[in-house]
C-alpha cells in the first residue's frame, strides 16, 4: 500500500481574485521513496505541499496516507499527526532563536512529551549522523546557513515520522551546503527508508530523487524516474522542464553565467 | 527536555522580548503595593479622617485594579501578536492547541509571578520614602514603615489571580493563527479603507455638540448636561476615529495635485492603514488621556480652593447663639480656657445682634453694632467704620456683593423702632464668612443701636437677634482642637434631627480647613496615582501597537529605501506616521479637557468664585511636556530599529 496517494486533489482560492492552484493532481508515493515535485514558479507546489501537510485543505479530491484520511481528524488528532508523523523542512530554516541547536531538535519530541532517554539517545545519533555535535550547544543565531538546515532536517527526523516534506529545503544555501543537504537527504533515504517528499525548482536538487514529478499550472505534467548516474538524470530533468516551455522561469546556475 | 523546561528558557532567554510586558506587570504591582502599604497602615486606619478617605483611597485602588489588569490584558495581547510567527512553526510541528495554551499560561505565570515579587520588594523599599512624602504633605507627625502580612497578601491574591485570568482570556480570544499565512507571510496586507460618509459627519457632529453644549452650561443646567456632554464626546471621538479621519483623508487624496507629491503619497496612503488599523486604540487613548487630565483639573480645582480657604474664612473660631443660650458663657469660658492652654493668641469679639424690619425691602435685615465692627476690624488691622446717627453700611457677604452693593444707596426704616436710615456704602472687604450672618445685615451707629429697644415684630417666631462671638487667631491653623466638644454637639445635632434644635452654633475655621487639607492631600495623592497611571497606560497602548508591527514595518522600509527613498525623507515619514499616532489622540484628549475645564471653571466661578484658569494651563503644560520628551524618545528607539 502506498504511504500517501493524492487523488484528483483540486484546489480553489476564492476571494476578489478567484485561482485554481491545483487541478485533479493525482499520484502515489510508495514508502522509501524520494520524490521531487518539480514545477515554475505558482504552478502549485507549495499549495500542495500544504495540503499534505494540512496546513490547508482541499476543495476537492482526498489525500489518503497510510489508508488513513487526515482530513477527517480533529484538531488535536491533527497535532498527533504532525508531531508524530510528519517531519517538515522549511526553506528559511524557522529554528526558534531562543533555543539551542540541540534543543530546537528535539523539539517535536518535547511537544509529544517522550521520555527524556529516548530524546537523548535519538539526539545522540542524529547528530552524529548530522554533524552537528560540535554546535548543540549554540544558537541559531550562531551558526551558518548549512548548519541550521541540517540542524532542521535533525529535527525533522528526530520523532521517526512516516513522511518528511521538504519545502525548497535548499533555497537559501550555497552551492556547497546544498549538495551537503541533498546528500544527507539522500542517505537517510537509503539507509533508513525514509520516505521524502521534495517540493523544488531546482534541477540539481532533483537530480538526487528516485522520482520527479513535474506539474504545470496545477496539474500533472509529467515524471520521470532516475537511471543509474545523477548527471544523465540531471539531463532529462533539463530536457522535460525545457518542454514546460512558455513561462518557464527557473534556470539552474549551472547553464547561466 | 521537558515541556516546562521549553516554557521557561522562552521566558528566560528571550528577556527582551518579554520585557515590555514585563515592565507592564511589574510596575502595576509596585504602585499596587505602596498604595496598600499606606492604605493598610495603622496611622491612617485609626486616624481621625476616618471612614471617608478611607472609602476614597479603596476606590482609587479598585480603579487602579481594573486599570491595571486591562493594561496587563492589552500589552498581553500585543505580545502575543507579535509573536505570532513562532506560534504558527511550533503548531506546524505538532503542537495542540491545549499545549499552547499551556504554554502561554506557564509563561505569563512565570512573568506574572515574577514580577509579582520583584514588584512587592521594590514597593516594600520604596515604600519608606513614600510614607516620608505622605507624611510632609499629610502634616503628621510620624509615618513609620510597618510589617504586616495585609498587604503583601492583598497584592499578590490581586495580581496573581489577574494574570491566571488574564491569561486564560487571551488563550481564549488568541485569533485563530493562520499557519500558511505567518509561514510564508501574507503577501498583502488587506487594506480595508471602508468608511460611512454619514457616521463621519455624525462623528463631527457630535463631538461639536457637546463643545456647544458645554459653553452654554450655567450651574443650574450642569447636572442635565454632565451627563449629555460625554456621551455625545465619547460617540463622536468614536466615529471621529473610525470614519470621519478616513473621509478627510478621502477628500486630500481625490486633489491629485496636492496627493501625488513626491513622498506624500505614501505618507497620506500609509495614514489611511494606520488610521483603520488603530482607530480603536486611538479612541481608548483619547478617553484615557481625558480622563487623566480631568483628574488633573479636579486636583487643581481642589489646591487652589485649599490655598484661597483663609481668604474666604477669615476668623479662626465662631461662636454664635441665641440671646437666651443657657450654655453661652459655660461654653465661652470652656473655649477661652482651651485656647490659653494652648498658648494660642487670639482675639476675641463680642457682638449683640439685632434683627428688624426694613420697610425697603419688607424683609428682615440683621442689625450690627458699629463699635462691635470696629473692634473686629481693628484685629485684622483693616480700616475703622465711622458712621453718622441716621447712616449705614451694608456688611459684604461675598467678593462680588463687594462690587454690586458699592453704588447702591437704600433709604429704609427699621420697622420696629421707626429708625430712618441712609445705607450708601459697603465695607470694601469681606470680614465674615459666607454663611455666618444674613446676606442682609447692615452696621448702623452707636446712638441709632441704643434706639433698638423693640424687638422684631415676628418675636417669638423668629428669634429677634443673637450673640455672635468671633476670635480672630492670627495662627487659625492650630486650633483644631479647640472646641471639640461644642463641636461634636453641634455636629451630632446636624446629623440626629432634621431640624437644627441646638440654641448655639460653632464653627472652627481651623478645624474645617484640617479636614479639608487632609482630604485634598489625599486626593492629590490618589489623583497622581491615577494620573501616573492612565498616562502611562495610554502611552504604552500606542508603543505596544508600534512595537507589535515593527518587524513588518522594517520590511517595508527596506523596501522603500531599495525603491529610492532618501534617508531624511525616511525619517521624515516615520516621524509624520508617528506624529499622527501620539498626537492625534492626544491633541484630541486635550481639547476636549479645555472644554470640560470651561464647564467646571464658570460653575466655580459662579458658586465658588474661584478661578482654576492659572492651575490648569500649568498642568496642561507639563502633560504636554511630558508628551512631547515621550515622542521624542519612541521616535529614536523606532528610527534605530528600523535603520537596523
Amino acid at each position: 500500500m502506498p504511504i500517501l496517494q493524492i487523488q484528483e486533489a483540486t484546489k480553489v482560492y476564492e476571494g476578489k481574485v478567484t485561482k485554481r492552484a491545483l487541478n485533479q493532481l493525482s499520484f502515489e508515493v510508495e514508502k522509501g521513496e524520494f520524490i521531487a515535485i518539480m514545477g515554475p514558479s505558482g504552478s502549485g507546489k507549495t499549495t500542495l505541499l500544504n495540503m499534505v501537510s494540512m496546513i490547508d485543505t482541499l476543495t476537492s479530491g482526498e489525500i489518503i496516507f497510510n489508508g488513513m484520511k487526515p482530513q477527517k481528524l480533529n484538531s488535536e488528532e491533527l497535532a498527533f499527526f504532525r508531531r508524530r508523523q510528519l517531519g517538515f523542512i522549511f526553506q528559511d530554516f524557522n529554528l526558534l532563536p531562543t533555543l539551542t541547536v540541540e534543543e530546537n531538535i528535539i523539539l517535536p519530541l518535547t511537544l509529544d512529551e517522550q521520555p527524556i532517554a529516548v530524546m537523548e539517545e535519538r539526539l545522540h545519533h542524529l547528530s552524529e549522523l548530522l554533524e552537528l555535535t560540535s554546535i548543540l550547544v549554540k544558537r541559531p543565531n550562531e551558526i551558518s546557513g548549512g548548519q541550521a538546515q541540517r540542524t532542521a532536517i535533525a529535527r525533522a527526523l528526530i520523532h521517526k515520522p512516516m513522511l518528511v516534506l521538504a519545502d525548497e529545503p535548499t533555497g537559501n544555501l550555497d552551492s556547497n551546503a546544498s549538495r551537503e543537504v541533498l546528500e544527507l537527504l539522500g542517505k537517510m533515504n537509503q539507509d533508513n527508508n525514509t520516505t521524502i517528499l521534495m517540493v523544488t525548482h531546482d534541477p540539481i536538487a532533483a537530480s538526487y530523487c528516485d522520482r520527479v514529478i513535474f506539474i504545470k499550472d496545477g496539474e500533472f505534467f509529467n515524471e520521470i524516474y532516475k537511471d543509474d548516474r545523477r548527471q544523465t538524470f540531471f539531463q532529462r530533468i533539463l530536457n522535460v522542464l525545457s518542454l514546460l516551455g512558455g513561462h518557464v522561469g527557473d534556470f539552474s546556475s549551472i547553464r547561466l553565467p | 527536555m521537558t515541556f516546562l523546561q521549553f516554557a521557561y528558557r522562552n521566558v528566560f532567554r528571550n528577556f527582551r522580548n518579554y520585557a515590555a510586558f514585563f515592565m507592564a506587570s511589574f510596575f502595576s504591582v509596585f504602585v499596587f503595593f505602596i498604595y496598600s502599604m499606606l492604605m493598610f497602615h495603622p496611622e491612617i486606619e485609626s486616624g481621625f479622617l476616618g471612614e471617608v478617605s478611607i472609602a476614597g483611597m479603596v476606590v482609587a485602588e479598585i480603579i487602579l485594579v481594573l486599570f491595571s489588569w486591562f493594561f496587563i490584558f492589552y500589552s498581553m495581547r500585543a505580545f502575543l501578536e507579535a509573536r505570532s510567527k513562532e506560534f504558527a512553526i511550533l503548531l506546524q510541528l505538532g503542537m495542540d492547541r491545549n499545549q499552547l495554551g499551556k504554554l502561554i499560561i506557564i509563561e505569563t505565570m512565570t512573568i506574572g509571578i515574577f514580577s509579582c515579587i520583584s514588584g512587592i520588594i521594590f514597593g516594600y523599599a520604596f515604600s519608606k520614602f513614600f510614607f516620608m512624602i505622605v507624611r510632609e504633605i499629610l502634616n503628621l507627625t510620624a509615618l513609620p514603615l510597618y510589617l504586616s502580612w495585609e498587604p503583601f497578601v492583598l497584592t499578590l491574591f490581586v495580581y496573581l489571580s489577574a494574570f491566571i485570568v488574564i491569561s486564560t482570556i487571551s488563550i481564549m480570544f488568541t485569533p485563530d493563527i493562520k499557519i500558511r499565512n505567518l509561514i510564508r507571510g501574507p503577501k498583502f496586507v488587506d487594506v480595508v479603507a471602508t468608511y460611512s460618509k454619514r457616521s463621519a459627519i455624525l462623528g463631527i457632529v457630535l463631538i461639536l455638540c457637546g463643545y456647544s453644549l458645554a459653553l452654554i452650561t450655567t450651574k443650574s443646567s450642569i447636572f442635565t448636561y454632565t451627563l449629555l456632554i460625554p456621551i455625545f464626546v465619547t460617540f463622536g471621538t468614536y466615529y471621529f476615529f473610525t470614519d470621519t479621519t478616513l473621509f478627510i483623508i478621502d477628500s486630500l487624496k481625490n486633489r491629485k495635485l496636492f496627493y501625488w507629491k513626491r513622498a506624500r503619497m505614501l505618507a497620506i496612503a500609509e495614514q489611511v492603514h494606520i488610521l483603520r488599523v488603530n482607530s480603536r486604540m486611538f479612541f481608548i487613548v483619547t478617553l484615557v488621556s481625558t480622563l487623566a487630565f480631568l483628574t488633573v483639573g479636579v486636583l487643581s480645582a481642589m489646591s487652589s480652593y485649599t490655598s484661597q480657604y483663609d481668604k474666604l474664612n477669615p476668623i479662626g473660631l465662631i461662636y454664635k447663639g441665641e440671646m437666651d443660650n443657657p450654655f453661652e458663657t459655660a461654653h465661652i469660658l470652656s473655649i477661652i480656657d482651651e485656647l490659653e492652654d494652648s498658648g494660642i493668641s487670639y482675639q476675641m469679639t463680642r457682638f449683640t445682634v439685632v434683627r428688624q424690619t426694613s420697610t425697603y425691602t419688607s424683609n428682615p435685615v440683621e442689625v450690627f453694632r458699629e463699635t462691635d465692627i470696629n473692634h473686629l476690624l481693628f484685629s485684622y488691622k483693616y480700616p475703622l467704620v465711622s458712621l453718622t446717627s441716621g447712616e449705614a453700611m451694608f456688611i459684604p457677604y461675598s467678593e462680588d456683593s463687594i462690587e454690586t452693593l458699592e453704588e447702591k444707596v437704600v433709604e429704609t426704616v427699621l420697622k420696629e423702632n421707626n429708625i430712618n436710615l441712609t445705607i450708601d456704602s459697603v465695607y470694601p472687604k469681606m470680614f465674615f464668612p459666607t454663611a455666618i450672618i444674613s446676606s442682609n445685615a447692615i452696621i448702623i451707629s452707636d446712638e441709632d443701636f441704643t434706639r433698638l429697644v423693640h424687638d422684631f415684630e415676628m418675636t417669638p417666631v423668629v428669634e429677634p437677634g443673637y450673640h455672635l462671638f468671633t476670635f480672630d487667631i492670627p495662627n487659625w491653623t492650630e486650633t483644631d482642637k479647640i472646641g471639640l466638644g461644642i463641636q461634636q454637639m453641634v455636629a451630632r445635632d446636624y446629623i440626629l434631627n432634621s431640624e437644627y434644635t441646638l440654641p448655639f452654633y460653632f464653627e472652627n475655621a481651623g478645624l474645617n480647613y484640617s479636614y479639608i487639607l487632609a482630604t485634598y492631600s489625599l486626593l492629590t495623592l490618589v489623583g497622581i496615582l491615577v494620573v501616573a497611571v492612565f498616562l502611562l497606560a495610554s502611552g504604552s497602548f500606542v508603543y505596544f501597537k508600534i512595537y507589535a508591527n515593527l518587524d513588518r514595518e522594517k520590511k517595508q522600509f527596506d523596501m522603500l529605501i531599495k525603491v529610492g527613498l532618501s534617508d531624511k525623507e525616511l525619517k521624515r515619514l516615520i516621524t509624520r506616521n508617528l506624529v499622527i499616532q501620539f498626537f492625534l489622540p492626544w491633541g484630541l484628549a486635550f481639547i476636549h479637557s479645555a472644554f470640560a475645564f470651561y464647564v467646571v471653571q464658570t460653575v466655580l466661578n459662579d458658586v465658588m468664585n474661584l478661578s482654576i484658569v492659572k492651575e490648569v494651563v500649568f498642568s496642561f503644560t507639563l502633560f504636554a511636556i511630558i508628551q512631547v520628551v515621550y515622542f521624542y524618545l519612541i521616535r529614536w528607539r523606532y528610527l534605530s530599529h528600523v535603520r537596523g
